[in-house]
């Protein structure tokens, strides 16, 4: 899929417009409202708003940053048209991010029967992978992959964006307790792979 | 963090793991790439908003279509069924009465019309 699908006027029409009610004070529950009346510059301004956190959360769970981007993109699309069953009591921050854990979730179910050779659809920019650079890094990456997976999402999601554990629990569907364990054993395991190397280097 | 107690020796190796923890998971930095992320996604909204325009029709127009397709099939099978009758007819007749048995006069009446036949009997000719 690609921008170019959207006429250019359309587009800086949305960006426009997106900008502008993105930078106003205005209260998201109004904007989910006015999203849910149709209003597409409300949704992009809530993209706007949200888009860093739920790659955070879609990053959480994958493996790496073109699943998290698809993830994201496909989460939003998902949102969208579910926005008439969005609840105005609930936040919407978790609603979304529990959108973006089953849609990341979803990816990671999917590629495991991808083929490898598959071209990825990521956006071409220069940011590369911070997983890919630097000895220690890739060893701890290598240690984050034997983790299972609900421990890896558990461990980023606490350590890297700072979710409490009853959040965790909402985003990935599992009770607080199991939150709480899964993390005990995920640092355990990484703190003896840090322990291990530091003594090798 | 857990609020388990920990020694200065673990709190030290937990904050050193979540440094590189945050350093492996860091989101792209540059505001480009969020801007670019952010048109993609509402261009796919869109295009799929403009895709159902596409194929989907109101409900109104659907109930419409179903009626006129299914008067369509009755009136189809209602010729059907008067052409297949007609020719027995005709069949019938021409064993009866090979006399009749004109083919030029089959020919003729097969293009005649139901009205038209029925004319042509009630005035003899």
């Amino acid at each position: 899929m690609t921008a170019a699908v959207l006429p250019l006027r359309e587009r800086t029409r949305f960006r426009t417009k997106a900008r502008a009610v993105a930078e106003q004070p205005t209260d998201e529950r109004a904007l989910v409202s006015a999203a849910q009346r149709g209003e597409r510059e409300a949704f992009s301004a809530l993209v706007h708003n949200h888009q860093r956190r739920a790659y955070a959360v879609a990053r959480a769970i994958v493996v790496n940053h073109e699943d998290a981007e698809d993830a994201v993109q496909d989460a939003f699309l998902h949102a969208y048209r579910a926005l008439d069953r969005f609840l105005p009591d609930q936040a919407f921050g978790a609603w979304l991010h529990r959108i973006v854990a089953n849609a990341a979730l979803d990816i990671t179910r999917r590629r495991k029967v991808r083929d490898a050779d598959e071209l990825s659809e990521s956006v071409a920019s220069p940011f590369r992978d911070p997983a890919e650079v630097g000895e220690v890094r890739q060893r701890l990456r290598e240690a984050l992959d034997t983790l299972p997976a609900r421990q890896r999402s558990v461990i980023v999601l606490h350590d890297v964006e700072g979710f409490k554990h009853a959040e965790i629990g909402v985003v990935l569907g599992i009770p607080e307790g199991t939150a709480r364990s899964d993390l005990h054993y995920a640092r355990s395991h990484l703190r003896r792979v840090l322990s291990t190397l530091r003594s090798e280097l | 963090m857990t609020s388990e107690y920990r020694g200065p020796q673990l709190a030290r190796e937990d904050d050193e793991l979540s440094r590189e923890l945050r350093a492996i998971y860091a989101p792209p930095p540059h505001a480009n790439y969020w801007a670019t992320l952010e048109t993609r996604i509402m261009a796919r909204i869109y295009a799929g908003a403009t895709a159902g325009m596409w194929w989907s029709v109101p409900d109104s127009w659907l109930r419409a279509g179903l009626l006129a397709a299914g008067l369509a099939v009755a009136v189809a099978g209602s010729l059907l069924i008067r052409s297949q009758a007609r020719s027995s007819r005709l069949a019938y007749e021409t064993i009866a009465n090979p006399v009749a048995a004109d083919v030029f006069e089959i020919a003729r009446r097969v293009q005649l019309s139901e009205e038209e036949e029925t004319l042509r009997r009630l005035t003899g000719r």
